[in-house]
């Protein structure tokens, strides 16, 4: 087998029973990996009624066929599981060296199940696997796990864990490897504190084969040269990394402001990735096999929020930066390192606090709610303290660890929550970008910008150009962005990879490597079959059309300041469309010949 | 009106921001002034054979300057423009 490893790795931590199957081939070719193929897992496997939190819900860490690969930036993997957020199929993609170490180790998949009776952890070092003892190790941040860990077994072993979020079971707390890479979003770090599982260490001795090694090279070799002659790919990335996008959404009128009540912000300068480059980069950061480096290794000087890690990224310091009306970097930063070293999902805690922030100023909630703390937009030293609360769950965080959709509803306002399907959005305003407000509101795994990046073409003039003031052909452009990324997700490369190459390089490296002649057609069809897959199964939780929507804001109130001023989104110019388009009725039910189109039950 | 550069513009610049006074009458007018005044890097930057180099993005009053007149957009006293190299992140 080539590409794939041949194995999956399946614990059940009630019984304690490690065993190992054959990778499903006909799965694996249908699928590719990683995100399509730990989909299936748990479609086949998990009840659609499952409680997320109970046992009898499964956790799956999957890298694709190119992971492990030197394919350019093929270090990616994903946690695929019944998400706690909102119960969609979660899957989180992470990068670092975690992925292509499960695939040195000779998997293609790790499924955990069951419940450990008290705090364990898994050690694979290849086909030798044990569930050990965590006691000493449950409560530890996520730098301090991955040090005991790799301390108790080797190292350079490769660690993902849960910080003090995922055992306190909050639903928006992440899965961090390698200690700054986050499997960030839907509450999978609950999944694995639920199962009493702290983290999970991996070293594996052996390496992927590829099925035409000339053929791969040249394939790779090609592809790297394609994203190095890239602006972005090749330059623009290294130097100001991923935040280097809060002044260009600002000078478009997109930047998210206060809680999405506007979508402009003055001072965004001060945050945007230049301004970090200044004042905190200490070098750039690849993940393996990674011909980009777009992640930050930084340091704040600053007494007040004195730290070194990694980060932010932009959705970070827009969530925590204008979305809480906050223009202090070095602020920004400290909340970022909180939520890694606790294990929490950065966009959704930011926008989080800035619903909270929104609720205080409207008087549905006091300072009797708050600890005492005046949570107002603006308030530097009130974000990071109730950041900080937000990770040990103390006081008012431990309400605000539950996500903006269960705090706002808590006090009868769930309007104020900037959510799709209960998963906060990131940092596009629909009104001022209109194709990505269809992205979001048609989000499988709810508000989410990394399954179908329109801002590519819409602001960033990547390859090609589309007004993003207009609504005429984005439903083409939305399914066109979420197939391909559902396909480029379960190869195992990383989305940034576009910047600079596409489907047709993307097939031929998988064909090379796998042996399995991939045309750009099929590649794509790939992609479809998994939304589709993601589709069917949130139709099985209850999920409607109604779901497909945007926050009422977006939709009714016109954005108030800068150049998108009086601007809303007009979603109902898209969406049927949409579905027309994807093959699925008025109540976006995929069609039965769409089905079988897809080879789908 | 006022000019604003970003990421690596800025070392094309060395400066974020200017007051431009007496409004030229369009972009290409402006660029051109731009372009006399910082030099080589900033004009191989934005232009590409007297064309808006496809790898700039220049917005007028947040609007990308391909969705108005390109280098033939009209411009005003009061008009912001900003300019940026191509980004990417998300």
């Amino acid at each position: 087998m080539f590409g794939w490893s041949g194995s999956v790795l399946r614990v059940d931590l009630t019984k304690g029973a490690v065993t190992r199957e054959a990778t499903d081939i006909a799965l694996a070719h249908t699928y590719l990996g990683a995100r399509g193929f730990g989909g299936q897992i748990i479609r086949d496997e998990v009840a659609p009624d499952t409680d997320p939190l109970s046992p009898a819900n499964k956790i799956v860490f999957a890298p694709g066929p190119l992971t492990g690969t030197f394919a350019p930036s093929a270090g990616r993997y994903e946690v695929v599981t019944k998400a706690p957020l909102n119960n969609v199929i979660a899957a989180s993609n992470s990068g670092g060296a975690f992925g292509p170490e499960l695939k040195f180790a000779g998997y293609d998949a790790l499924i955990v199940e069951g419940k450990a009776a008290k705090p364990v952890y898994l050690w694979i070092r290849n086909d030798e696997v044990e569930v050990r003892d965590a006691a000493a190790i449950w409560g530890h941040d996520t730098p301090d796990t991955t040090d005991l860990v790799r301390a108790e077994t080797d190292e350079d072993a490769k660690v993902a864990c849960i910080g003090p979020a995922g055992e306190h079971l909050s639903p928006i707390a992440n899965i961090m490897n390698e200690m700054h890479r986050a499997a960030g979003r839907s509450g999978v770090g609950a999944v694995m504190g639920s199962k009493n599982l702290k983290a999970i260490a991996v070293f594996g001795t052996g390496a992927v084969k590829v099925a035409d090694p000339e053929r791969f090279r040249a394939a790779v070799m090609k592809a790297r040269k394609m994203i190095q002659e890239h602006p972005v790919g090749g330059a623009g990335l290294k130097a100001y990394g991923t935040d280097v996008l809060v002044n260009i959404l600002n000078q478009t009128g997109a930047l998210p402001t206060r809680n999405f009540q506007d979508g402009y912000f003055p001072t965004a300068d001060k945050t945007g990735g230049e301004s970090l480059a200044a004042k905190q980069l200490v070098r750039p950061k690849g993940c393996f096999s990674c011909v980009i480096s777009c992640g930050r290794v930084t340091k704040v000087d600053n007494p007040a929020y004195k730290g070194f890690g990694e980060g932010p990224e932009y959705e970070t310091t827009w969530a925590f930066g204008a979305d809480c009306g906050i223009d202090d970097l070095d602020a920004i930063t400290k909340a970022n390192y909180h939520c890694n070293a606790y294990g929490i999902d950065t966009i959704s805690l930011g926008s989080t606090i800035a619903c909270a922030m929104e609720l205080f100023e409207r008087g549905i909630i006091t300072t009797k709610d708050t600890d005492g703390v005046q949570l107002t937009f603006g308030n530097v030293a009130a974000m990071v303290e109730m950041t900080r609360k937000s990770c040990t769950g103390e006081g008012f965080g431990a309400k605000l660890a539950q996500g903006s959709y269960r705090l706002a509803e808590s006090y009868g306002h769930p309007e104020f929550s900037m959510t799709v399907k209960k998963q906060e959005m990131p940092a596009y305003d629909p009104r001022g970008v209109q194709g990505i407000g269809l992205n979001y509101a048609t989000g499988n795994r709810g508000g989410c910008h990394v399954r179908g990046y329109t801002i590519a073409i819409e602001v960033l003039q990547n390859g090609a150009v589309m007004d993003p003031r207009v609504t005429e052909g984005k439903a083409g452009l939305d399914i066109t962005f979420q197939d391909l990324t559902a396909a480029l997700d379960s190869s195992g490369a990383c989305l940034f990879s576009t910047f600079g190459i596409g489907a047709p390089e993307l097939a031929e490296m998988l064909s090379a490597a796998t042996g399995v002649e991939y045309s750009v057609d099929e590649f794509m069809k790939i992609g479809e079959r998994i939304w589709n897959q993601e589709r069917l199964w949130n139709l099985k939780q209850g999920y409607t059309t109604a779901d497909d929507t945007l926050p009422e804001r977006l939709l009714k109130e016109p954005i108030k300041t800068g150049p998108a001023k009086g601007n809303v989104n007009r979603l109902g110019e898209m969406l049927p469309e949409y579905y027309q388009l994807r093959g699925w009725d008025e109540k976006g039910v995929p069609a039965k010949a769409k089905l079988k189109e897809l080879a789908l039950n | 009106m006022t000019v604003k550069y970003f990421a690596t513009i800025r070392t094309y610049t060395g400066e974020t921001e200017r007051r431009v006074e007496d409004a030229p009458a369009d972009l290409r007018e402006l660029v051109t002034a731009l372009a006399g005044r910082y030099g080589t890097s900033f004009r191989r930057a934005v232009f590409s054979d007297d064309e808006l180099n496809g790898e700039i993005i220049i917005l007028v009053n947040g609007r990308n300057v391909l969705y108005l007149q390109g280098l033939d957009t009209p411009l005003k006293a009061d008009d912001e423009v900003s300019i940026f190299p191509m980004v990417a992140g998300g």
